[in-house]
């Protein structure tokens, strides 16, 4: 069975929303499994993602292209854009991109103006992640309630980066993680999120 | 012939679009986010904001409340419910426990929310500087320095000429300890229901073009002096005539038979839910 774009879409939407306004909270794609038919290389929970949140009035860049044309093959299916690091509107991040590449491109990236902070770039990143094993990160601020622990296969030094991008708030990053297992959880910029230490 | 309109009346574009205002709206708490306003068939200005956030988040089993000043029966709620419902087919109720999505003008409902409710408001004017300064860009830029003396300045006026804080509704509130906001029209009795709110909080204004939210679990506090501390309305020995409630949002109406002032409910469905108990005990106790 293919996507629905009206009803399915609209389960994405309000999982994402869900996540985006309880940062941490992972929102699952589950009942979705099995309706991706298009023959993208990325996770179905991001071509999901992708699929809610782009159309023609937005532009993209993909960080690391696999070689599969992926840019082309999004632009057809979406209408959006793409375009350089320093000028879109969401970054998508693949599945085994270099941690390098992404702190490089989160110091590039929109981050919006102080008169407008809206106009700032929106991180999909595929990554593991969970909430099951004691968290690495300690996540607080707006949407959650005293305070949320999340595992990722994201590395410190990425935390690190995303850190100093929202250290201007207003401005910053937004972040959507999605994961092989049809899951996604957000992290808006008023997320202060902290590092634990290791044992 | 009648043509089915799309669901959610919207075409996918323009849900996409509100959609990642929505997102962004709740990233930056209290800041307004631009967005292309539709044209809706009800006139700007009669909740087409808050309308317009509600047809893109609805889906098939959402169950949908609208309320206008408490009351789930009147012209404003009934026609937006209408239109909301003959495009999508959604569950229309008054209980507010009930309701996934609720749409309001003017009022937050007296039955706290929960987790797995979305309040969207309605909002005339979301600009809670727009008295004091009529160009919308210097008040953006009165935002980005978060300068919000204007605002404190207007409080202060009305604490010189009335010895008090005078705001009838929408008194403006700091979300995040970074935006100031304008909370709609809502008395200032429900701006606490808004500070550590379990339910997820949109506002929509479409004549102005924007939506801004307060994510569940946000600090919103209602600005206020040191010496003259916010207070909300008080109904001291007041109390509804139809169900006895006394601390909730009441009316203040004349009784056309005795010109007497008498008091009830604002929120219609919850005065109605005490009768209806009061009534069911009523037949147990007299029937037993």
């Amino acid at each position: 069975m293919a996507i629905d774009h009206v009803h399915d879409l609209q389960f994405v939407y309000k999982k994402i929303l869900d996540s985006m306004s309880r940062p941490g909270k992972i929102a699952s794609l589950q009942t979705l499994a099995g309706r991706n038919d298009y023959n993208l290389q990325m996770l179905d929970a991001t071509l999901l993602t992708i699929m809610t949140l782009l159309d023609r009035e937005v532009t993209f860049h993909v960080l690391m292209d696999n070689g599969q044309n992926l840019p082309e093959k999004i632009s057809e299916y979406t209408l959006a854009t793409h375009t350089t690091i320093d000028k879109a509107d969401f970054v998508i991040v693949l599945k085994g991109t270099p941690e390098t590449a992404i702190t490089n491109a989160m110091a590039q990236c929109k981050k919006g103006s102080l008169i407008d902070p809206h106009a700032s770039a929106t991180w999909i990143i595929e990554s593991a992640f969970s909430d099951v094993h004691e968290g690495e990160l300690m996540l607080t601020g707006p949407g959650i309630k005293d305070q949320t622990k999340l595992q990722t296969a994201l590395t410190p030094a990425v935390w690190q980066a995303r850190n100093v991008c929202v250290a201007e708030y207003p401005l910053g990053i937004d972040l959507m993680l999605t994961d092989e297992g049809l899951q996604v959880v957000c992290i808006p910029r008023t997320t202060k999120v902290d590092m634990m230490e290791v044992e | 012939m009648k043509t089915k309109s799309h669901f959610a009346f919207f075409d996918e574009g323009s849900k996409k679009e509100i959609r990642r205002s929505i997102l962004k709206a709740i990233a930056i708490p209290g800041y307004q986010v631009p967005f292309a306003s539709r044209e809706m068939p009800i006139a700007r200005g009669w909740g087409t904001g808050g309308l317009q956030i509600t047809l893109s988040i609805i889906g098939k089993n959402d169950v949908l409340k609208v309320i206008d000043q408490g009351a789930d029966e009147s012209v404003n709620a009934v026609s937006i419910k209408k239109l909301v419902q003959s495009t999508t087919g959604v569950e229309l109720v008054e209980r507010t426990q009930e309701a996934s999505i609720i749409q309001s003008r003017h009022r937050i409902p007296e039955v706290p929310l929960t987790p797995e409710q979305i309040l969207v408001l309605q909002v005339p004017e979301p600009e809670p500087l727009r008295r004091v300064e009529k160009s919308a860009y210097k008040t953006k830029i009165l935002h980005s320095e978060n300068d919000y003396s204007g605002a404190w300045l207007m409080l202060f006026e009305q604490i010189m000429k009335y010895g008090r804080t005078a705001t009838g509704a929408d008194h403006p509130v700091y979300v995040n300890n970074r935006y100031v906001m304008a909370p709609s029209p809502i008395p200032r009795y429900d701006n606490p229901k808004m500070h550590q709110s379990e339910a997820l909080i949109l506002l929509g204004a479409g004549r102005e073009k924007k939506i801004y939210a307060i994510p569940p679990y946000t600090d919103v506090e209602s600005l206020a002096f040191d010496d003259y501390p916010f207070a909300v309305e008080t109904f001291t020995g007041k109390s509804c005539h139809l169900c006895g409630a006394e601390d909730v949002f009441l009316d203040e109406l004349v009784d056309p038979a005795t010109n007497e002032t008498i008091y009830q409910c604002n929120d219609t469905s919850y005065c109605i839910e005490r009768l209806n108990k009061k009534e069911e005990v009523e037949v147990e106790t007299s029937h037993a």
